[in-house]
């Protein structure tokens, strides 16, 4: 029987009367076009070629999706190089174990142990910096100093700008709110204390540690994801070298060291925005300096470093943390930047927090 | 006889403009599977890209497919690669998809059929290379070796008629090294696809290979091409018989 080379794909089942299912296949079978829908019942079928022409991977792709669980098929009578590829897909399911989707109670449970290794490795990653950083202290820790000199530059020098933008904008928008506010009680002269002390006790640091985790952190974590990626840091470690050590440590030095710096500089530019807004309103400029000198302290600006030098270690330690846990693929990369400024923002905001009640109750 | 689906003509390959292989003379017919061999570093894989329209040479022509690709525009080019496919050394997966979404990516690319019929031969290519249990786990939930064999389930979406194969045994048992060889032929003899494959494994190239590439670093040049078989003859090509001796001694 001849077949047309333009008839189109097309399969007809028909149960005979031993209760054998027929399955009749026909037509050109393409990747580019349309497959038949089957329907049919029964353990036992028998397939059938009619007028069968031309056919690709389309043809032992349908009939693995619709006979693969057939328990009696009978595919004698297709074309050999049909059934080769048919039993191929067949004996090829074979190289895999089957398994079965887990249950709620197996999920929990995974979910569980997850967790608690995540938080094991948190603790195991924060023992090797505290370790690491003693080793360097103590002139013994195997830190590369390169990495150093660059993360200063990077981490310190390069984020000065967005750091001036920031600290000045924030300055600004404290004393435009405060002036609007202290005007109803004819207090604008306060708006200098108010920007002064806030700039110079929370504001400074918090955005700097906010910044150095966008720009910081993130940065961290996908240097050491990609690291993994790569087997660097297995390489590290066949040669006996903490990866913490050498690659953390001088990581989060460079921006322990800098983030002070950067908040302090943030605080003064604040101070100086504010000054533009409450001097474009009610004050003079020696008004507003002599009241801002007045509002800060020593103690002020204690508060303000012991803050940053608290939210850079916790900016770069989550960058860190998040890069050397990152799962070696692009997409593990890209989560482990994402939960790095994550991670480190939510930390320094809690850090905030409990510094907080701690000041409060040590009247600081 | 077959026609000649690729042609290399005094092929000379390299990186930044710094020739690492030269004089590769061959002619592949349709339905042949071919293995490029050589020390590491020769070329290998640079050649693999070269003759698959993925890098251009330094100079010389390649013919793949009936079209120039070293002169083709790069529509024409484009239109070549899509009747290739591509297995690369590290597999290439794209991370952030199963490997079941892997194969679907370039069916739902240049395939106008239904959501379902993607699926359905994603599956099927899937389990011709044993993964059919593992469809859906990412790229980073499986070993290297069942990446390798997701990469070349995706390599034949589209039912190429060349498919070019960087190290495919690479990180592979020696049983589903074997059950892979096993496939690259079952392929050939079903499909008629062409194979090239790049490949240190001796006893694989003996199993499936046709003819052989053997690039010389000494030289720089092509040292050899001829069925794998005559390399194991001492005499007829010397340093090609004696990297086949030493590999299977090895």
């Amino acid at each position: 029987m001849s077949h047309n080379p333009n008839s189109r794909s097309s399969a007809l089942a028909e149960i005979l009367s031993d209760g054998t299912t027929r399955v009749t296949i026909s037509g050109n079978w393409s990747i580019e076009s349309a497959v038949p829908n089957l329907i049919f019942k029964g353990d036992k079928v028998c397939l059938v070629p009619d007028t069968l022409g031309e056919f690709d991977s389309s043809l032992p792709a349908w009939l693995f999706q619709n006979f693969k669980n057939v328990r009696q098929l009978d595919i004698s009578r297709l074309p050999p190089r049909l059934q080769s590829l048919y039993n191929l897909a067949e004996k090829s399911t074979i190289w895999e174990s089957p398994t079965s989707p887990p249950g709620f109670i197996e999920r929990f449970g995974v979910w569980g142990i997850e967790s608690f290794s995540s938080w094991q490795r948190a603790m195991d990653h924060i023992g090797q910096t505290a370790v690491g950083l003693f080793r360097t202290l103590i002139g013994r820790g195997r830190v590369n100093w390169n990495d150093f000199a660059l993360q200063l530059q990077t981490s310190g020098v390069d984020a000065l700008p967005i750091v001036m933008l920031l600290g000045f904008l924030t300055g600004l928008i404290m004393a435009y709110v405060g002036l609007i506010q202290l005007r109803q009680v004819g207090a604008t002269v306060y708006v200098a204390n108010l920007v002064a002390l806030a700039m110079t006790r929370e504001m400074g640091a918090l955005m700097t540690g906010i910044i150095a985790c966008g720009r910081t952190s993130t940065s961290f974590a996908s240097q050491l994801g990609s690291m993994n990626v790569s087997q660097e840091s297995d390489a590290l470690r066949a040669l006996g070298i903490s990866p913490v050590e050498y690659l953390a440590v001088p990581r989060i030095l460079a921006v322990t060291l800098m983030v002070p710096l950067l908040s302090l500089f943030a605080t003064f530019v604040g101070v100086f925005g504010g000054m533009i807004v409450a001097c474009a309103g009610d004050l003079s400029i020696e008004q507003y300096l002599t009241q801002a000198i007045r509002a800060i302290t020593f103690k002020s600006f204690l508060v303000g470093f012991i803050k940053s030098f608290a939210f850079a270690f916790i900016a770069a330690w989550a960058g860190c943390y998040r890069g050397y846990v990152a799962q070696r693929s692009a997409l593990g990369v890209g989560n482990a930047a994402t939960s790095a400024a994550v991670l480190g923002i939510t930390l320094i905001v809690i850090a905030d927090a409990i510094f907080a009640v701690i000041f409060n109750l040590y009247n600081f | 006889m077959n026609p000649s689906i690729l042609i290399s003509r005094n092929l000379c390959v390299g990186y930044n403009d710094k020739a690492v292989m030269s004089e590769i003379n061959f002619s592949l017919e349709a339905g042949k599977i071919l293995a490029i061999v050589g020390p590491s570093g020769c070329g290998k894989s640079t050649l693999m890209r070269v003759l698959g329209g993925l890098d251009e040479p330094l100079s010389g022509e390649c013919e793949l497919l009936g079209i120039k690709v070293t002169e083709a525009q790069v529509r024409q080019r484009e239109m070549t690669l899509r009747r290739s496919g591509f297995l690369f050394q590290g597999s290439a997966l794209f991370s952030s998809l199963t490997l079941r979404e892997n194969v679907e990516m370039p069916m739902r690319e240049f395939l106008g059929i239904s959501n379902l019929q993607i699926r359905q031969l994603a599956e099927y290519k899937l389990a011709l290379v044993g993964l059919a249990e593992a469809m859906d786990k990412l790229p980073s939930e499986v070993s290297g070796g069942m990446a390798k064999r997701a990469g070349i389930a995706r390599a034949m979406a589209l039912d190429p008629e060349i498919i070019f194969l960087d190290e495919p045994s690479a990180g592979l048992d020696p049983i589903s090294s074997a059950r892979l060889d096993e496939l690259i032929l079952k392929v050939r003899e079903s499909f008629g696809t062409t194979i090239v494959l790049v490949s240190h494994e001796v006893p694989s190239i003996l199993r499936t290979a046709d003819f052989c590439v053997y690039l010389d670093s000494d030289t720089g040049t092509m040292g050899a091409y001829a069925p794998p078989k005559d390399f194991l003859q001492l005499g007829s090509h010397p340093k090609a018989s004696a990297f086949f001796s030493q590999i299977k001694i090895s």
